[in-house]
């Protein structure tokens, strides 16, 4: 994570994510699927083949790629579909844009229920014996039975979770990084999936994104970093207020 | 000399002359700002790299100087509500802290009898200009203490005028002993984990000794602490050489 400054002189703190050797493997129809529109299945970061059976590598021998360690899927509309085996860089997105960001928390055990329900427990003192973290009455008298769901001490994180409308301010094409606004689930150098944003908000805000993807091979050439409207740049001296 | 054989002595050729080369002995002196240096974790390098290439060109445009904790300087920083919309601030340096771009420096300062310490960001957009009133070096790295210490220690003039320094001397340490006001302290500063040496402690011998017991001898022989960063620094200085020369 990283500090970035506006042009008043505000500042935000932003999280870098790289995109790395992320590849399309296979185009689902939405007949195919069962959904309501066609899916792409597009693989992350490369990894070792030799740690999955053979039958695990069909996708990605199709697609003509290395095995990836992750593989998700992306609903995707009819006129967006891309072929499989073409490249995904970080200029897909733009500066400007809104995004959402799933990731696996940061998993942390088994934890008591003060830790992962926010209970407020017990005191530290006036006569509890043996009790300051418990979850105290778990149901009523009438109801007897416990309700499904209700909230005990068990495993907490390593679950999927998403952060909702996070900005994006800068692109770096040539080493491949989004600069997103404000923190992201996960570890340090876990994986990520980053999406256009489903806020209705932020529907439309993509003014001309690359459509359906940048294409590295195609005629357009960018500059090496992307920068938002808002963003000071260092290349400009410092800030004043006339 | 006249050897015994009668024949003309054997030549002695001259010693060869030891050249001292005066500017690589400069060189190794070289300051390299402590945020350069990259904290021991498990990030990608290519985030050091990215965040140090704008902290370059941050420097190309704005010239940071080379300043140490117990340096006296003063910061123009822009500000909206002000009348001349620049604030300036004189300080003595008692804390530099972060690493990369989110690196801050504490000044602190006594005015009209009121302790003011005041947190930037060496890069941000907002401050106009930092410049080095008095550079020096004091026996501690974090002057922290100095909030607990006589005021008369942390009172530095508005108005002062940058002292004249020469290029090639050493940066001078200053030795001073503080004084502290009475306990209660904010910490206990003659704690061993501390370390602090510019505190003259005017305690009783049996609390010095008291507070040794919290003293950890281990430590410093604790090869999981160790963070070398004499390559690292070398790599830095010279890509940081590289690109301002550019």
């Amino acid at each position: 994570m990283m500090p970035i400054w506006t042009k008043s002189g505000e500042k935000h703190a932003v999280t870098l994510l790289k995109v790395q050797d992320c590849h399309v493997l296979r185009y689902v129809s939405k007949e195919e699927s069962g959904g309501k529109t066609a899916k792409l299945l597009v693989g992350g970061k490369n990894v070792s083949p030799f740690s999955k059976p053979e039958s695990a590598h069909e996708i990605f021998k199709e697609a003509g790629v290395p095995r990836k360690q992750k593989v998700t899927t992306f609903n995707v509309t009819d006129d967006a579909i891309i072929k499989p085996g073409t490249p995904l860089y970080a200029a897909h997105f733009r500066p400007g844009q809104f995004v959402d960001v799933t990731a696996k928390t940061v998993g942390k055990g088994f934890q008591g229920v003060v830790k992962r329900w926010g209970f407020k427990g017990q005191p530290a003192s006036h006569g509890q014996t043996k009790t300051h973290r418990r979850p105290g009455a778990i149901s009523t008298n009438k109801a007897a039975k416990v309700y499904r769901g209700k909230k005990m001490p068990g495993k907490m994180g390593n679950i999927y979770r998403t952060s909702f409308g996070l900005k994006v301010w800068r692109i770096n094409t040539k080493h491949d990084i989004i600069y997103v606004n404000g923190s992201v689930p996960g570890h340090t150098n876990c994986l990520v999936k980053v999406k256009d944003s489903k806020l209705p908000t932020y529907k439309d805000c993509n003014k001309n994104p690359p459509f359906p993807t940048f294409f590295a091979d195609g005629d357009e050439e960018l500059p090496e970093d992307l920068f938002d409207e808002e963003i000071f740049q260092f290349t400009d001296p410092s800030v004043t207020f006339a | 000399r006249v050897s015994s054989d009668g024949k003309p002595p054997k030549f002695q050729p001259p010693p060869k002359p030891v050249i001292i080369d005066r500017k690589t002995q400069k060189e190794e002196r070289r300051f390299l700002s402590p945020e350069f240096i990259p904290p021991r974790g498990r990030t990608d390098p290519l985030k050091y790299y990215i965040e140090r290439k704008d902290m370059i060109q941050r420097r190309k445009v704005f010239n940071i100087p080379e300043f140490y904790v117990g340096s006296v300087l003063a910061v123009t920083t822009a500000d909206p509500h002000a009348s001349d919309k620049s604030k300036r601030f004189v300080g003595i340096c008692i804390h530099r802290g972060g690493k990369g771009l989110g690196a801050t420096f504490v000044l602190r300062n006594v005015i009209e009898d009121q302790g003011v310490e005041i947190c930037y960001e060496l890069y941000s957009p907002r401050i106009q200009a930092i410049e080095v009133l008095k550079l020096e070096k004091r026996l501690d790295e974090n002057l922290m203490y100095l909030r607990d210490a006589l005021p008369e220690y942390s009172t530095f003039d508005v108005n002062m005028k940058p002292v004249p320094r020469m290029d090639h001397e050493e940066i001078p340490v200053n030795k001073l002993q503080v004084r502290m006001k009475p306990k209660p302290w904010s910490k206990r500063w003659e704690r061993p984990k501390y370390n602090i040496k510019g505190i003259k402690f005017e305690l009783p011998e049996h609390k010095m000794k008291a507070a040794q017991k919290w003293s950890q001898p281990w430590l410093e022989f604790d090869m999981l602490r160790e963070y070398d960063t004499s390559k690292i620094e070398e790599k830095i200085r010279k890509e940081l050489s590289e690109e301002l020369e550019k």
